[in-house]
């Protein structure tokens, strides 16, 4: 038994391994420019130096490809996080409206100082979206303590999500600057424009949010079997719900600030991955998510880019087309469990 | 070591609540390593908060608790959780964790940094799922086992924690019959095998009273009682803790009792029955459920002592052919070792004919010659095994049923009780034999009742050490009162019961020097036969004295036959008056009664009788007694 379990561990982790590494590379060749595999090759290799396929896979298309392969696993851990702390299985970042809180703050902050000629760095900007985060979340557990239900929680976070989405419209739609309008599509989520500098930057992040989260595991562990049982067998629940707090409000605070809110990513991926590997231990379901999150983003990112090309859509657009049956499966499967 | 050992909780002056307002207060407990301490007590009454408390899951409002000799609050999380486990009453919601997962989680304290499982960790857990039995769901979701079967893997959590002590709040709510007794069997062997402490709260008085050391009544935000379970959870405990009436309580839980009362020394004592009678009742209680599919309510039969008993069997199962139904042994007001004790029967078929008795487990068997089995057979004695049969081919007979039956005995605590018996020191091992030649038990602490007797006997004798008068009940002190108020007057009147020979000794011992003896003549005339204990269970040769004596005094075959078939000794009195022989073989008897009480005294005192009858009033007085009796008229006419 457990050697067979072990096995389909392996395996799975294997395929979505494999699954990341074919998206990478057909992300690399799709696109408006369609390359073939063998002329990337030659340009990863250095080659064809100073033409435009060489400006286009080194400074357009890797860059976006790692954001979206970092950024996917960083939503995903942090929706597993926020699903643990909440002991709830529709938690998310987006659901809960902390994705919307970060972008009407990072929305403001680059307003105001784009405004004073200030330019803004992605430090800043993550810096802006985790204030936005770490706000929304105080609101959450205020409601979460006040109507501890699975219910009251959701339509809470819906609805901050709305009012922070219909701000930032507001202010988005009143600004003159040119520079702001970019806002625009930036606030509807998407991967495009991502540059080197971001990605320096949202690589140390991301990865050290994850591999702390990872060596979260043993309490989580504990704690999927409620905080009574945890507290009973040491855990400092106090201390850890603290940690949990932060560390998915970094993860989804960094995606925010760089590709804006994208929804349900964070909620399905965790479940596909629990149902995939059967199990929500997490030493195996933290990794896993990050790498479902990061072939999930691949996938959509390919298909908001070339599904409609030369136009792009949003991810977003594309995140719920696949996640959205996933909450409504989950709804049903769990209503009838009880 | 040892010592660490001995005392694993403690607390003392305990307040325990939320927000620093207390719920109870004033909570004192300590428990033993291997010890189960209860909290029994009403709803909202503060038990959970108490127990939460007591395992660091609530800072306590006031007083102290301490672990294994350490302040409750000097314990990190990780060395606490060594040394206490908590099983909780909310059910716990998982998502798609194995009962493994679940079990493996009480290894927490002991894992590393990610708290992977080591060899040890594993063995560990297989031992704790394997102790209550939930191996087999090793691989099942923990959502989709029944409630009984989680509560179960809660408990394999805590074990494999390997706490010094388990923490359990209502850990049988939600489940049905037979998971509170697994569950608290486990939790029995838990203390007894692996000397774990176990504290837990208990809405089942009846089930608190079986499984607990001690129990602590919580009530009204404080302690109400506490101590061992049959002293706190009597029936007037339990309507005190609970502000039940008597009646209330009694409609639905009382115990049906066997109400058949006897009177020892003036007192008024309730009789049980044997444990020969509840492995009868349970046999043909088992037997109606091999023939007929399905348990009686009700089971009963008359005891050879002809007094009927009526139960209602327990633990009643039909499987594979095999019916199996227990009864729960009463010893009345005669609480012994075997009270409460389960006997159990089962019952199946054979292809041999005739009824097979055997001792199972928990029944001793002989080991040593001299018995009332031979030795390496199973501990039911004759008589029982007579009783048992008896019963079982009554319900054959009744139910039209034919054919070999083979009947297994046992008493799953009987190795336990049996240590408390006899039974060791006379050569039968492995648990209670199943007894009695009555049926019934009478109580009756004989020791107990001469003890008493005697010191009241001393009493008297102090007052007035020359002389007392003996009566054996309360018809004698009639007696006296009505015939001899003036000869007995101002001498001290000792109720004698039927320790005669002994408490003539006593009197002896104490410088007695004149006892008069006065009594009922169907008690006295037993002394004519030598026999000094006059209680029927000794001898009752009453007719056959009457007869012998007549027969001296020359009565015919016919009137020997007449007495010998007369019921009381009036009506030995009666007939004899008839024949016109009274008056000789009353001199007879009181002659040879006399010389019983002499020989019984010796030198040590003069004792004389007085014998009479409720229908013939005065009916004789020995030699001695008549001298005795002019002896006191005299000293009281000097004193005069």
């Amino acid at each position: 038994m457990e050697q067979r379990k072990k096995l389909t561990w392996t395996i799975c982790f294997l395929a979505m391994a494999a699954a990341a590494a074919v998206l990478f590379i057909w992300n690399l060749n799709a696109g408006t420019v369609p390359l073939s595999v063998g002329y990337v090759a030659e340009i990863l290799r250095g080659g064809h130096m100073g033409e435009a396929a060489y400006r286009i896979v080194w400074d357009i298309r890797l860059p976006r490809i790692l954001a979206a392969l970092l950024l996917g696993g960083a939503l995903s851990v942090s929706g597993f996080l926020l699903q643990t702390f909440f002991q709830n299985p529709i938690a998310g970042p987006f659901v809960l409206g902390i994705s919307s809180g970060a972008k009407l703050i990072v929305a403001l902050t680059m307003i105001f100082l784009l405004g004073r000629g200030i330019m803004v760095t992605s430090g800043a900007l993550i810096l802006a979206a985790f204030a936005g985060s770490m706000v929304c979340m105080a609101f959450l557990l205020v409601l979460n303590r006040k109507a501890g239900s699975m219910a009251v929680l959701i339509i809470g976070g819906v609805m901050i999500g709305y009012i922070c989405s219909a701000v930032t419209d507001i202010v988005v739609t009143f600004a003159s600057d040119a520079d702001i309008v970019n806002l625009h599509n930036w606030s509807m989520g998407t991967f495009s424009g991502t540059n080197w500098d971001n990605v320096r930057i949202m690589t140390p992040v991301v990865l050290a949010g994850a591999a702390g989260a990872f060596f979260l595991s043993k309490p989580i562990s504990a704690y999927q079997q409620g905080e009574d049982y945890a507290r009973s067998v040491g855990v400092n629940v106090r201390r850890f719900r603290i940690w949990l707090i932060l560390l998915s409000g970094l993860l989804s605070a960094c995606v925010t600030a760089f590709a804006g809110p994208i929804s349900f990513v964070g909620i399905a991926v965790p479940h596909l991955v629990k149902s995939l590997l059967g199990t929500s231990k997490p030493i195996l379901v933290i990794p896993g998510c990050f790498l479902g999150g990061a072939v999930c983003c691949l996938l959509c990112d390919l298909i908001a880019r070339t599904i409609f090309a030369p136009t792009e859509v949003s991810i977003s657009s594309v995140t719920a087309v696949f996640g959205a049956p996933v909450v409504i499966w989950l709804l049903v499967t769990r209503r009838k469990e009880r | 070591m040892e010592e660490k050992r001995e005392r694993i909780l403690r607390a003392e002056d305990l307040s325990a609540g939320y927000q620093k307002k207390a719920v109870v207060q004033g909570v004192t407990l300590s428990l033993e390593a291997g010890k189960i301490l209860t909290l029994a007590g009403p709803n909202g009454s503060g038990k959970s908060t108490l127990l939460k408390t007591v395992a660091a899951q609530l800072s306590p409002v006031g007083g102290m608790v301490w672990l294994t000799g350490k302040p409750l609050a000097e314990f990190s999380g990780r060395e606490l959780a060594q040394k206490l486990a908590l099983v909780l009453t909310m059910q716990l919601r998982t998502e798609r964790m194995t009962c493994w997962d679940v079990v493996t989680g009480g290894r927490y304290p002991y894992t590393g940094r990610l708290g992977l499982l080591s060899e040890q960790d594993r063995l560990k857990a297989e031992k704790a799922m394997e102790m209550v039995g939930a191996l087999e769901l090793r691989e099942r979701d923990f959502n989709a086992i029944s409630d009984g079967q989680r509560q179960r893997v809660l408990l394999a959590r805590a074990i494999c924690q390997e706490p010094e002590i388990i923490v359990l709040d209502e850990p049988t709510s939600f489940l049905d019959i037979k998971y509170k007794i697994e569950l608290l069997s486990v939790l029995r062997r838990l203390a007894r095998e692996e000397k774990t402490a176990i504290l837990l709260s208990l809405h089942e008085v009846e089930l608190a009273r079986k499984i607990s050391d001690e129990v602590l009544c919580v009530k009204d935000g404080g302690i109400l009682e506490a101590g061992p379970p049959e002293l706190v959870l009597s029936e007037e405990g339990i309507c005190r803790l609970y502000d039940l009436k008597r009646e209330e309580y009694r409609a639905y839980y009382g115990q049906e009792r066997l109400e058949h009362y006897i009177e020892t020394g003036g007192k008024r004592l309730r009789c049980g029955y044997t444990t020969g009678t509840c492995a009868a009742l349970a046999a043909a209680a088992a037997a109606q459920m091999l023939f007929s599919g399905s348990a009686p309510k009700k089971v009963g039969l008359i005891t050879p002592k002809g007094i009927p008993v009526e139960v209602s069997p327990v633990h009643c199962s039909l499987e594979r052919e095999t019916a199996r139904c227990a009864v729960i042994k009463d010893g009345g007001d005669d609480i012994d070792a075997t009270t409460g004790a389960e006997i159990f029967a089962e019952i199946k078929r054979r292809k041999e004919p005739g009824i097979l008795i055997q001792g199972g487990k928990g029944v001793g068997r002989v080991t040593k010659p001299g018995l009332d089995q031979p030795v390496g057979e199973a501990a039911i004695n004759r008589v029982p095994r007579q009783i048992i049969r008896a019963a079982v081919e009554q319900v054959m007979e009744t139910m039209e049923e034919e054919g070999g039956l083979e009947i297994t005995i046992s008493v799953p605590e009987g190795e336990i009780i049996a240590k408390k018996t006899f039974n060791p020191q006379l050569g039968i091992e492995g648990g209670i034999s199943i007894i009695g030649t009555s049926g019934i038990v009478e109580p009756m602490s004989l020791q107990a009742l001469l003890d008493t007797k005697k010191i009241e006997l001393r009493q008297v004798a102090v007052q007035d050490p020359k002389r007392v008068v003996f009566t054996p009940g309360n018809y004698g002190m009639d007696f006296l009162r009505e015939y001899l108020a003036r000869e007995t007057e101002g001498v001290p009147v000792v109720v004698c019961s039927n320790f005669i020979g002994e408490l003539l000794d006593a009197a002896g011992s104490d410088g007695v020097e004149q006892v008069l003896l006065v009594g009922h003549m169907g008690k006295l005339v037993k002394l004519a036969g030598g026999v000094m204990n006059t209680h029927s269970r000794y001898a009752d040769c009453r007719t056959e004295l009457f007869c012998a004596h007549t027969a001296v005094c020359g009565g015919t075959k016919e009137l020997c036959q007449a007495l010998m078939a007369a019921p009381t000794s009036d009506a030995c009195v009666a007939i004899l008056q008839k024949a016109g022989l009274w008056d000789a073989v009353r001199d007879s008897l009181l002659a040879a009664i006399q010389r019983q009480l002499d020989r019984r005294t010796g030198t040590g005192c003069q004792a004389g009788a007085v014998l009479f009858s409720n229908t013939y009033g005065l009916l004789g007085i020995t030699e001695q007694g008549a001298e005795i009796l002019k002896d006191w008229k005299e000293k009281k006419g000097d004193a005069l």
